[in-house]
């Protein structure tokens, strides 16, 4: 049996979420015995980036053609079936990204597989992967069977919470095969944001929600993320205000987080906007108001007016970085 | 002054119902408990919709459909469509499947038919608001055999085709998407009007379509072991900024 790992490459750098997914599986595979892992990296990459990020077991195919080094649903769905039917591969594992999203539905109808979305998967027994996902606005678990012998699985993000393998033997091959047609729909134009750093992407996240009063008062949290060298998000409400775009929202309505910290300021801590910061590592709430339900669902709190709050914090910082 | 006429006459808009996402949701021995729930249209379906009666308003000749796959309950968001521009409403009946495959079956079906071929456009919201699983779009593209793209934040017909923009992690992709199509929409793509008492009044004296939607397709997945999140975690509340940065320091090495 065959397990196929997908990496996402932007300008190519691939994606730390694709990381993740390789050591996952890595862990995943471990528990049968005769289960063989593959990597597809469609598009340049650093070789030698994949070869000291990537430890275990496995091969990895680099998909150097130039019709791969952006997104195309229909080459990428191509080389994806091409490389299961020649690998024997079974089970397809991918970020659940933008792109994986939109990639995910069309390999499991191209491979006629089950799909597994948004999910996180561990080991049944032996040889038996099971999928969990979340349901309603992220308030009821729930187990994903695949009922088909393929199954892709699209996975939730989260840092792999397997200890990575010692012992390295991933070989790297690159390959030069391209793609016939680009098919339809085909990308026109790639437009990167430069002047901000991606939620998604980030180690430590400072969130605002409604109670950060305006646009303007984002100020504050843009400077203390860029003191810890973070990113900022914000809540379904701010964005609702039209205070940050639909990129920055953070929850099960807008993007699921997993940074080491998450100082979550002036939020209220709405179920579906805990549903999107499951996998974060730390979180620390600063709200006014002791009762509301963010303090629940945080490691550390601070009861205060955010106004006065984050510049204390920064303060502080300050202070702690300078005896470092 | 005459509108501009197009070659997408036709586009079908695809629409759910789920459950508020304000309502509590119950699990009671492993099982989901929907009854009680207040049940709405996804407030992706009504991007969904509010794009095709724009480009209806743009270009003369469009006509739009909503199809709802499901039972007669379906009736109140199939009303809705109709109210808030809509030309015809048309039930899908296939049972009450919950898996996206089965669901994307029963849509081509009852879209095949009722187009007797295909629709220039099918638009769909990104996603239904209760089981998240971003799938129905994509699999009832691959099923109907023409090309698509989800997630869509804005949208501009041109002469060659619709440029289709998309957001995606740090930036924004542009594609051009010639139709036939499925796209899906996402947040952003533009702010759906309310419906006025009128139009409302109106909708409810409209005829609803029924279309047969039943498939034999086996189902992609079965969902089971249904139990409530917690999300709780300890806290300990800081004095100060100074305790706040001592504690994550030390006790967590995230400084």
């Amino acid at each position: 049996m065959g397990f196929l790992v997908l990496f996402e490459q932007r300008k190519g750098v691939i994606k730390e979420a694709s990381f993740d997914v390789w050591s996952t599986v890595q862990h995943l595979a471990g528990s049968s015995g005769e289960t063989e892992i593959f990597g597809l990296v469609m598009g340049n990459a650093d070789r030698a980036l994949i070869i000291s990020r990537c430890t275990g077991k496995g091969e990895i195919h680099i998909l150097k053609d130039k019709a791969f080094g952006d997104y195309c649903p229909h080459c990428y769905a191509e080389a994806v079936v091409e490389m299961a039917a020649c690998k024997g591969v079974e089970k397809v594992f991918l970020a659940n990204t933008a792109m994986g999203r939109d990639l995910a539905p069309r390999l499991a109808m191209r491979l006629d597989g089950s799909l597994a979305s948004d999910c996180v998967v561990d080991v049944e027994s032996a040889g038996v992967l099971r999928a969990k996902t979340t349901m309603y606005a992220g308030t009821v678990s729930a187990v994903i069977r695949a009922l088909r012998k393929r199954t892709v699985y699209s996975m939730a993000p989260g840092r792999s919470r397997f200890k990575e393998p010692v012992d390295n033997a991933v070989e790297v091959l690159e390959n030069r095969g391209g793609c016939a047609s680009q098919g339809n729909p085909v990308l026109k134009e790639i437009i990167y944001y430069t002047e901000r750093r991606d939620i998604a992407e980030s180690d430590i996240i400072v969130a605002g929600g409604k109670g950060i009063g305006s646009r303007e008062n984002f100020a504050m949290l843009e400077s203390l993320a860029s003191l810890l060298g973070g990113a900022v998000g914000a809540s379904r409400s701010a964005v609702d205000e039209g205070w940050r775009p639909h990129a920055d929202q953070i929850g099960q309505t807008g993007r699921s987080v997993a940074p080491r910290l998450y100082i979550a300021c002036g939020i209220s801590g709405a179920p579906q906007h805990l549903a999107g910061i499951t996998g974060a590592g730390t979180v620390v709430a600063i709200n006014r108001d002791r009762e509301a339900p963010i303090f629940k669902a945080a490691d550390y709190g601070i009861v205060g007016d955010i106004a006065e709050v984050l510049p204390q914090l920064e303060r502080a910082l300050d202070g702690f970085k300078s005896m470092k | 002054m005459k509108m501009e006429t197009t070659r997408f006459m036709n586009i079908a808009v695809c629409i759910n119902q789920v459950p508020d996402t304000a309502s509590r949701v119950s699990v009671r021995d492993g099982v989901i408990e929907t009854g009680s729930l207040n049940m709405v249209m996804i407030p992706y379906d009504e991007y969904a919709l509010e794009e095709a009666v724009r480009l209806k308003e743009q270009r003369a000749g469009i006509v739009v459909t909503a199809f709802s796959a499901g039972g007669k309950k379906r009736y109140d968001v199939l009303r809705k469509a109709l109210a808030m521009g809509a030309d015809q409403a048309c039930l899908v009946e296939n049972g009450s499947s919950d898996d996206s495959r089965s669901v994307a079956a029963g849509l081509k079906k009852a879209i095949r038919s009722h187009y007797r071929g295909l629709p220039d456009l099918v638009i769909c919201g990104r996603e239904s608001s209760d089981c998240n699983r971003v799938q129905v779009p994509i699999m009832l593209a691959e099923m109907l055999g023409v090309a698509a793209l989800s997630a869509v934040t804005k949208l501009s017909m041109q002469n060659d085709g619709l440029s289709v923009w998309r957001e995606i992690e740090g930036g924004v992709e542009e594609f051009l998407l010639v139709p036939p199509a499925v796209i899906s929409t996402e947040k952003g793509l533009n702010i759906p009007r309310k419906t006025n008492i009128k139009a409302v009044m109106k909708a409810r004296k409209e005829p609803v379509l029924h279309i047969d939607g039943s498939v034999e397709e086996a189902p992609g997945v079965l969902y089971d072991d249904f139990s409530p999140i917690s999300r709780e975690r300890s806290c300990r509340f800081a004095e100060t900024a100074e305790d706040l940065v001592r504690m994550l320091h030390e006790e967590r090495r995230v400084l």
